[in-house]
């Protein structure tokens, strides 16, 4: 069993918010209530426990090169967000239950019967998906339709695109599929056309992500870290510093017991 | 207008007789995946499936997320998608600033409640109290004995006391033996879980018979060596823990946060010991340990600072808001405790006065920590814009070393 993803292409994605709507009722997650944020058409704001799918409406004021509107200096950027099933995953390194684990189709899963809720994968995700429910008490994420995959089905969001801007299927095909989109429409004017996160090259930081995307603007304007990093691999030097530490206070006591009695 | 209401009424009647007799079927085959029939009442507003709007005559919660507890938003005004929208960034957006999405965090804030800074704290001055117990032990001879026992109570207290704040900080606090079910080196939270276990274990029986002879006297020396090195552990780990994470503060301070903590620990342990009652010896001891952990504390706490410094935006909740209040505040108490503990003299009222001063600045130290790490996380500028300097540097080297 290869590893599967998404390819999200945000150039076609409409908005239609089709991939919110399906993986909410495939899921049957609870509602996150309702209102307006005043945010362009994003009411949804993040992505979070109870949202796996995250429709970002960006109005941008900047025309997409290779393309002549009647808007002039503008142009609508729309992006659906989604775990990235990252193949080095802060989350999944700092979860201490186990409740955290990689399936066979190299996703990043989360096992709701053993999560007790400490929130440390929260603090991991260089991405801020992952969040826990108070009502709830455990860490909840997109499961790239774990019970859909074993079906041989394809995950709900990718079959309810209508316009294919989230392409599900084998990691090696999206990839050089990707790349061809790249080419096809740097050839048709949109210069800007680049993969995000697409291989470990690209995203050192998390080794490549299993759901990568093709954007036309820096990551910050579609609210995506530059330059990602899973925090275990930063970590070393703080152990070190700890392991010094600990060792210091030992001697500390040791030095303050000798000259303490020492004097009597 | 009563006509719709009555229809309601009826209509919400009959759901649940169909319910009802769903269930009933439903349970006599055998279906494991349906809820009790108590939860599945969908015109009950309070029901913790409401908010799903799922028709459960027509289908069975067996969903990824159909396990989701969800209580009604009205009555649990918890962080609903409207506070998350209204909670603002950390600090103002300025023109110089690069683009963000409606100023929308980039991470998630940390969920850890107050028993979080506090069990830094409790568990800091316990693993340094843990050592000084067996040095003192090892070293002191008979006039630290007092001393000892002090140490190794305060390290068994504090050891299980911390464990009990930590479990009340989980979603799900009746699963808190899940953390001992796998041990996951990557995970300092796993590390920590296993060395507060052990400590926990070791350091209780340390306190009931260390000082025991024949038999127990083995376990007592075992004891005391366990304690040394899980004292090393459960003063500091929790600094690695906040250290390891992507929010921007904690990442940036990653090098002198486990310092800083191990430094604070032994402030704390030391002033716990300042009040209560020691002789001349225990006291001189006491004294050196604590001005050594006091200067520590504040010498680290400037060089977190400094290193989350080095991107502006990213030591801002030290500076401003509640956070920075709270860290100057420390600071400042933590300077006049320092000065007390220096100051010449004897009496049992200035050692009193310099021991509770650092009692409150360790306290307050962890939770300016949390309250400027959540802050900072808050804040998508300082993400952007610390991981954009590390590229920015990480470039220059590149080019560096093509021109050599």
């Amino acid at each position: 069993m290869g590893a599967k993803g998404f390819f999200t292409d945000t150039t076609i994605c409409i908005g239609c918010k089709a991939c919110e709507v399906a993986c909410k009722e495939w899921n049957q997650l609870p509602d996150d209530g309702f209102f307006f944020s005043g945010m362009s058409y994003d009411n949804t704001l993040d992505l979070g426990a109870s949202t796996w799918r995250h429709v970002e409406f960006i109005e941008r004021p900047v025309a997409l090169s290779g393309q002549e509107t009647g808007l002039g200096n503008f142009s609508w950027l729309l992006m659906s967000d989604v775990c990235k099933h990252c193949n080095d995953a802060g989350c999944l390194d700092a979860c201490p239950t186990g409740s955290l684990i990689r399936t066979e189709f190299e996703s990043v899963y989360v096992q709701p019967d053993i999560c007790n809720g400490c929130g440390y994968c929260i603090t991991a995700c260089p991405f801020g998906v992952i969040d826990r429910r108070d009502d709830d008490g455990r860490a909840w994420k997109c499961t790239l339709c774990y019970d859909r995959l074993k079906d041989d089905m394809e995950p709900a969001c990718a079959k309810a695109c209508p316009t294919k801007s989230i392409h599900f299927g084998e990691l090696d095909n999206l990839r050089e599929m990707a790349k061809g989109r790249v080419v096809e429409l740097q050839e048709a004017g949109v210069e800007e056309a680049y993969l995000y996160g697409a291989d470990a090259a690209e995203q050192p930081g998390t080794e490549g992500l299993n759901a990568f995307f093709l954007l036309v603007d820096k990551p910050e304007v579609y609210n995506l870290p530059p330059e990602p990093v899973a925090p275990r691999k930063q970590v070393k030097q703080s152990w070190l510093a700890l392991a010094a530490a600990g060792v210091a206070m030992t001697i500390v006591a040791v030095g303050a017991v000798l000259s303490g009695v020492q004097q009597s | 207008m009563k006509q719709t209401e009555q229809m309601i009424t009826i209509y919400q009647e009959k759901l649940r007789s169909v319910l009802e007799t769903f269930w009933h079927n439903g349970s006599s085959q055998g279906n494991g995946h349906l809820p009790a029939a108590s939860s599945i009442d969908n015109s009950d507003p309070d029901s913790p499936n409401n908010g799903r709007n799922i028709d459960l005559s027509l289908a069975g919660l067996m969903g990824e997320g159909a396990q989701q507890q969800h209580e009604n938003a009205r009555d649990h005004p918890q962080r609903s998608a409207q506070e998350r929208w209204e909670a603002p960034a950390t600090a103002a957006q300025t023109e110089h600033d690069g683009p963000t999405y409606y100023d929308r965090p980039v991470v998630k804030e940390p969920v850890w409640i107050w028993t979080v800074p506090l069990y830094f704290y409790v568990g800091g001055a316990a693993g340094a109290a843990a050592v000084l117990g067996a040095v003192a032990n090892w070293f002191g001879g008979k006039q630290l004995r007092g001393l000892v026992t002090r140490c190794r109570w305060l390290a068994a207290i504090g050891a299980n006391l911390g464990a009990l704040l930590l479990i009340a900080d989980l979603g799900r606090p009746e699963r808190f033996l899940n953390m001992l079910r796998v041990f996951r080196p990557t995970s300092p939270m796993s590390v920590g879980s296993w060395v507060l276990a052990a400590s926990g274990g070791s350091m209780t029986v340390n306190a009931l018979i260390g000082h025991r002879r024949y038999w127990r006297k083995s376990i007592g020396r075992l004891t005391a060596v366990l304690n040394t090195v899980l004292g090393m552990g459960l003063a500091g780990y929790t600094g690695v823990l906040l250290a390891n994470s992507v929010v921007p503060l904690w990442r940036a301070a990653r090098q002198s946060l486990p310092v800083l903590f191990v430094g604070s620990g032994i402030a704390s342990a030391a002033a716990l010991l300042e009040l209560m009652t020691l002789n001349a010896a225990e006291a001189r001891v006491v004294r050196y340990f604590g001005l050594v952990g006091r200067t520590a504390e504040l010498v680290t706490a400037a060089v977190v600072e400094q290193e989350a410094g080095q991107v502006e935006r990213v030591a801002t909740p030290l500076r401003a808001g509640r956070s920075g209040e709270l860290w100057k505040i420390s600071k400042y108490i933590g300077i006049v405790g320092l000065a007390l503990a220096l100051w010449p003299g004897r009496s049992r009222k200035k050692r009193t006065a310099a021991a509770l001063c650092t009692t409150a600045s360790s306290l307050l130290l962890r939770y300016a920590l949390m309250s400027a790490g959540k802050a900072s996380a808050r804040d998508p500028q300082a993400t952007f814009q610390q991981q954009r300097r590390q590229t920015s540097r990480s470039e220059a080297k590149d080019t560096d070393h093509h021109e050599q």
